[in-house]
Parts: C-alpha cells; sequence; structure tokens
C-alpha cells in the first residue's frame, strides 16, 4: 500500500487498518496556498505489519496547517516510522500533533517520530506535539521534533563559493525536504513531485 | 551477599510512623468561616484575609483539571482538616517540643543546630500546618539574609511578602494553586539580598502527621541582584489507609544575575502495594528569572506520593537568563505520576535545557508532559530536551507529552524522547558476573539516573540513591 496524497487535490482517508505483515507506506504533500486539517488514525492489527507515514509542508503565505496523527500498535510485533518536515513562512500556521500508542500486551514493538520545522518569517507560528503512549515494556519507541531556521552558516558557506543567498536558501530548503521527497516510491511520480516542490520553494 | 539482598527487599516505607504529639485542629471543612479562622489563628493582617478570600473565590468557580493522565480518586474537600498544629508547650516557648525534635531527628532532619561533617545546611521544620523550627537564623541574619517560617515573614517582613506574594503564581492561576492561595497554612519563606552568596544550603522540610488532613505550604523565595543561593525541600508522611492532599505552591523570583538551584527530594507516602492510601501530591512550582543573566535550576527526585501532578517551570522573562530542569520520577506499584515542566521563552538569548528520566515498574503510570515556548521577542533563544523512559514490568506505563511552540525565527528548539525496557543483555553482563537481579537493575536505574543525581547537592545525592533502590525493590521477577 504505497501512495502518495497531495493535500487539497487527493481525497485523505482519516482511519486505515494495518494486518498481519501488511506494509503501509504512505507520503503526504502540503504546498502553498493550501489550509488543511488533516487527521489520520492508523490501526496496526496484525504482527509483522510495517507503517511509514511521512510528509511535507509549505507554507508561506496565510495557511493553517495541521497533522493530527495517531498510529495505534493494537498487535505485537510491529513497526512504526513517521518523519514530517515543515517550512512554514509568510502569517502562516503549522501545526504538528502525532501520537504513538502501543497497548497493553502488544509487546516487540518498535516506532519512531521525526519532525522537523524551520520559520522563515517573524510572524509564522509553529506547534508540535509528538507524544508517546506505551502500556507495553518490550519496545524501542523514540521521537524527535525540533523548531529551527535556516543557518546563516550555510548560507556563507556557499556564497563564499559564489552561490547567491536567494539560491543558497533554495538549496538550504530543498535539502530539508527531500528526505521526505525520497520516501516516494515510484521514481517518475518522484521526479515530477520533486520538481513541483522546487518551484514551490523558488516561489516561496 | 543474601544478607544484603534481604536487608533491602525488607526495607519499606520507613518514615511511615505517626508522631504521638497533642494537636489542635480546625473544624472539617471548607468555607469562608474556615478562612476566617485559619487567618485569625495565624494573626494575619487584613490584606492576607482577603487574599484568601479573594483566592477561595475564584475557586469555587474553577474545576478540577481532567486532563493529566491521571486517575484521581475523588477528593471530598468538605472532609479534610485545613489546619492541624501541635499544641505549644506553654513553658518552654522558645523550644521545639522534644517530641517533635525526636521526629525530625529520626527522619534525619537537623532541627537543632549542629556541625555537620557533610556540610552545614540551614533547616525550616514544617509539621503539618506549622513551621516549628528554624535553625542558624542568626548565622544568616548577619548576611542580610531572612531566612524564616511564611507566618513570620508575614508579620516581620510584610512589605517584602506583599511585594512577591502570587507574582508568579497568581492566586487564581490554576483549581489546585487557588485552593492554596486560600487555605494555605505555612512554608518557608526565603530572601536573599543583593550580591550575597548564601553561606549555606537551606532547607524545607514537609513532614504530614495528622490524619485527615491535608498539607498546604507555600514557599516564596527571593533572590535579589548577584546573589545565589542552593535550596532543598523533603518531605515524608506517616502510612495511611486512606488519602491525604497535599497541594503546595513555590514561588521563585531569580533578580539580575542571581543564581538559584532548587533541588527536592519528593518521598511522600506512595500508598501499599495494591494502591491503598498514599499522598495525593499536587503542587503548582513556578520561577521567573526577572532580570538579565538570571538562573534557575530545579532538579527533582520523586519517588513518592501516590499520584504527582507537578510542573515545575520558568519563566525566562530577563535577557540572556537561563534555566534548568533536571527530574527522575520513579513509579512502582499503582503509583501514578505526571510530571514535567515548562519553559517559557521571553527575553532575547535565553537558554534552557530540560532532562527528564522517567522509571516505571509494576502497574504504575509514569508520564512527561511539558511545554517549551518561544515567544516573539525571545530573539536567539534555544531549548534542548530530553525525556527518557524506562519500563520494568509489562503491566506498567510510560508516556511522553511534550509541546514545542515557535513563534520566533532565530528560535531553536531540540526534544528527543526515548522508551525501552532494560536490555537482557545489560541484566545478562550483570548477572555474569555476580551481581544479582535486584543488584543488577539497582545499578543499571542509577546509571541511567546519573545525569540527574549528579545534579544534586551531595546529602541529598546519596539519600536519593537509596530511595531509588527502595522505591524499585520487589519489581523484578
Amino acid at each position: 500500500m504505497s501512495r502518495v496524497f497531495i493535500v487539497g487535490k487527493s481525497e485523505l482517508p482519516q482511519q486505515v487498518s494495518v494486518g498481519r505483515d501488511e506494509v503501509l507506506d504512505w507520503v503526504f504533500i502540503v504546498l502553498p496556498g493550501v489550509s488543511a486539517d488533516i487527521p489520520l488514525t492508523v490501526d496496526i492489527d496484525g504482527p509483522g505489519a510495517e507503517v511509514r507515514l511521512s510528509g511535507l509542508y509549505l507554507c508561506g503565505g496565510d495557511e493553517r496547517v495541521s497533522f493530527d496523527i495517531e498510529v495505534r500498535h493494537n498487535a505485537g510485533d510491529s513497526h512504526s516510522h513517521q518523519f514530517f518536515n515543515g517550512i512554514a513562512g509568510g502569517t502562516s500556521r503549522a501545526a504538528f500533533h502525532g501520537r504513538i500508542l502501543v497497548q497493553e500486551g502488544a509487546q516487540r514493538i518498535k516506532a519512531f517520530q521525526e519532525n522537523h520545522n524551520i520559520l522563515l518569517s517573524e510572524e509564522a507560528r509553529v506547534e508540535t506535539t509528538p507524544q508517546l503512549e506505551i502500556y507495553a515494556d518490550d519496545v524501542e519507541c523514540s521521537h524527535g521534533a525540533t523548531t529551527g531556521f535556516l543557518s546563516a552558516e550555510e548560507q556563507f558557506y556557499m556564497r563564499s563559493r559564489g552561490i547567491p543567498e536567494s539560491e543558497a536558501r533554495v538549496l538550504q530548503m530543498i535539502s530539508f525536504l527531500s528526505p521526505v521527497l525520497a520516501r516516494i516510491g515510484d521514481a517518475g511520480e518522484r521526479d515530477r513531485l520533486s520538481a513541483e516542490v522546487e518551484a514551490a520553494v523558488r516561489g516561496l | 551477599m543474601d544478607e544484603i539482598i534481604k536487608d533491602i527487599t525488607a526495607q519499606e516505607y520507613k518514615e511511615g510512623f505517626v508522631t504521638e504529639v497533642e494537636q489542635e485542629f480546625v473544624p472539617k471543612g471548607l468555607n469562608e468561616d474556615i478562612i476566617r479562622l485559619i487567618s485569625a489563628k495565624k494573626e494575619e493582617p487584613d490584606w492576607l484575609l482577603d487574599f484568601r478570600l479573594d483566592a477561595f473565590r475564584k475557586w469555587q468557580g474553577m474545576k478540577q483539571p481532567s486532563w493529566g493522565h491521571l486517575t484521581l480518586p475523588p477528593i471530598d474537600y468538605q472532609d479534610i482538616i485545613y489546619y492541624a498544629a501541635p499544641k505549644k508547650d506553654a513553658d518552654r516557648p522558645k523550644e521545639i517540643d522534644p517530641a517533635l525534635a525526636e521526629t525530625f531527628e529520626k527522619l534525619g532532619i537537623p532541627v537543632r543546630e549542629r556541625e555537620a561533617l557533610a556540610g552545614v545546611v540551614a533547616v525550616d521544620a514544617v509539621f503539618d500546618s506549622v513551621s516549628v523550627t528554624t535553625t542558624f537564623r542568626k548565622t544568616l541574619a548577619e548576611k542580610g539574609i531572612i531566612f524564616c517560617s511564611f507566618s513570620e515573614a508575614v508579620r516581620e517582613h510584610p512589605d517584602l511578602v506583599r511585594k512577591y506574594l502570587a507574582s508568579v503564581v497568581p492566586a487564581g492561576d490554576n483549581y489546585f494553586a487557588a485552593l492554596n492561595s486560600a487555605v494555605f497554612s505555612d512554608g518557608s519563606f526565603c530572601y536573599i539580598p543583593k550580591g550575597v552568596k548564601c553561606p549555606m544550603d537551606l532547607s524545607s522540610y514537609f513532614r504530614i502527621n495528622a490524619a485527615g488532613t491535608g498539607q498546604f505550604e507555600r514557599t516564596l523565595i527571593v533572590a535579589d541582584e548577584g546573589s545565589s543561593l542552593s535550596y532543598m525541600e523533603g518531605c515524608t508522611a506517616p502510612m495511611r489507609d486512606e488519602n491525604q492532599l497535599h497541594a503546595a505552591v513555590v514561588e521563585i523570583i531569580v533578580e539580575k544575575d542571581a543564581d538559584v538551584r532548587y533541588s527536592t527530594v519528593q518521598n511522600w507516602y506512595p500508598g501499599d502495594a495494591e494502591g491503598r492510601g498514599g499522598i495525593l501530591n499536587l503542587v503548582t512550582k513556578r520561577g521567573i528569572c526577572r532580570g538579565e543573566g538570571a538562573h534557575l535550576s530545579w532538579t527533582q527526585v520523586e519517588t513518592g506520593s501516590a499520584v504527582t501532578w507537578k510542573y515545575p517551570s520558568t519563566i525566562l522573562k530577563g535577557d540572556r537568563s537561563t534555566s534548568e530542569f533536571y527530574s527522575v520520577a520513579v513509579t512502582n506499584n499503582r503509583q501514578q505520576a505526571d510530571t514535567g515542566t515548562k519553559m517559557i521563552h521571553l527575553g532575547k538569548g535565553t537558554r534552557s535545557r530540560i532532562v527528564s528520566k522517567g522509571i516505571s515498574a509494576g502497574y504504575s503510570q509514569n508520564s512527561y508532559r511539558g511545554l517549551v515556548q518561544m515567544n516573539p521577542g525571545a530573539e536567539g533563544a534555544r531549548n534542548y530536551s530530553q525525556c527518557d523512559s524506562l519500563l520494568i514490568g509489562s503491566r506498567c506505563g510510560a508516556h511522553t507529552f511534550p509541546v514545542i511552540r515557535s513563534m520566533n525565527p532565530t528560535a531553536v528548539v531540540e526534544h528527543e524522547a526515548t522508551t525501552s525496557k532494560i536490555s537482557e543483555d545489560q541484566l545478562f553482563y550483570c548477572n555474569q558476573r555476580g551481581l544479582g537481579p535486584e543488584e543488577a537493575v539497582g545499578l543499571i536505574v542509577n546509571g541511567y539516573a546519573r545525569e540527574v543525581l549528579s545534579r544534586l547537592p551531595m546529602e541529598f545525592a546519596v539519600e536519593a540513591q537509596k530511595l531509588l533502590q527502595v522505591s524499585l525493590e520487589g519489581s523484578i521477577g
């Protein structure tokens, strides 16, 4: 079950169940100009299941984007991995609410969650709440969340090598988002969407 | 070796005894008359009574919060005695009651001034609703330091108290803070004047003794410009089958370039293995770094209480002020803890660091809950948080609920959290070298908590290590 959702164009599922040995690999893309609430609950009901959720959001105006993702490990021996990166500029508000729930008795779980954010402007706001709720002990769970800005040192490095500042910023943003794009399985689709994201970054 | 294990496992909550002293109580229940009575008993000025009544009215309009990851037993606020004090012996008004002195000696709290090998600590000992003694006051007074019970501070330094009381935790801040503001009985007050480095650690020790009561103490610490202070807080209570409520408020004001270190070893009675009894520890602790370059650090070791609901927080208002939060929270049997911190960055270049280590065993639930907020003015501010959880046994829960809010494009926030159990490999390695399972777990847990324990003042660190061991006994196998 490998899919890419362009938020605002694709129809978004709100709940999905993943059974024994199934693999779910979903990528969400939010381009500038799109405001959306994206609630999603993933129930992992069978052992051997593997869930990968990734997403990127790019906000340059007055967008309101909010992910609300809950991954429930109802069965043991399952893995989940979440990876969401976002850039907020203008007067946008971006939020990532993610929860990993490991039910009692669901042992041998590996669950990871990452969310990174870059703020571009004074008026942009970012909120992130990565949560772990764990009722079993044989687990390896972790999450990481950061908010920050485009590093001036990196920009200086590139500028001293003849890359103009505006181009340096574009490169920084693309490299920040590309790990998410790399998760798109189909090469043709990946190239097409990467080009679209690059155009959007240049337009910020 | 067997002897040692037996020794350790036979240990129970050794602070769980009751002291037989004559006590006076106010009638059970909570209403404006009770508050007036408490205020009258303490011979308080009118402004303080008004403050209490105002808080009480606010409290009446509030609801008990339910957002914690906790199952709180219902609390009947009319079934609590809000003031209990040991009767004063009329013959020796200057001296501490020998029974009380003995109680505190038994708990290892030096209420009589003496030189200890490990260093000198000044203690304010609070027994139920009153402070029974404060040591080393003269020595401290020579430096201009005020360290006394809250009631004395109200009498002797009303201007200071009035200026700072509720300036960090307003009366209507939250349900339990409002309750405390209405009925608070005693607590400690501390003022360090400009440029003074406090020559010894100051300490408050809280003891609940009477049945059917709650403890509602209030601590107010003011560190003026360029001063420094290390403050420690400890607490215990007898073993009882009913829950007892402890709703405290701690306020800390740190002025420009001042440095305050606040350490807590919380060892309230946690209830028995089936979850009967224990203290409901619902406290509000907050400090403000008011001036430039101020520093406030919180270190806590939480091993006791049936329920802990506690978020020592810092408001970083002064530019380049810094704050830290180091915490070890251990829950065993049916204990529940929902604890963490809030770091609110207002000033430029402010920095904060959060290190939280949760350990859950038995059937307990242990949550970290925290907020890191970068306000629009927090230019170049930074936060780093690390929250680790360790699970011992398959019936317990470990949870992490952080909130990160950034409103400034030059601020950096980093948060990471992990949850795991003690690995079989680690245990095997220890067993192989002749350490029994309990000892091995003790060793691993101490190593896991080291980063926090090493921040504690020396005497506290030793006690905390022992406590970790005792709290986890019986959780293996």
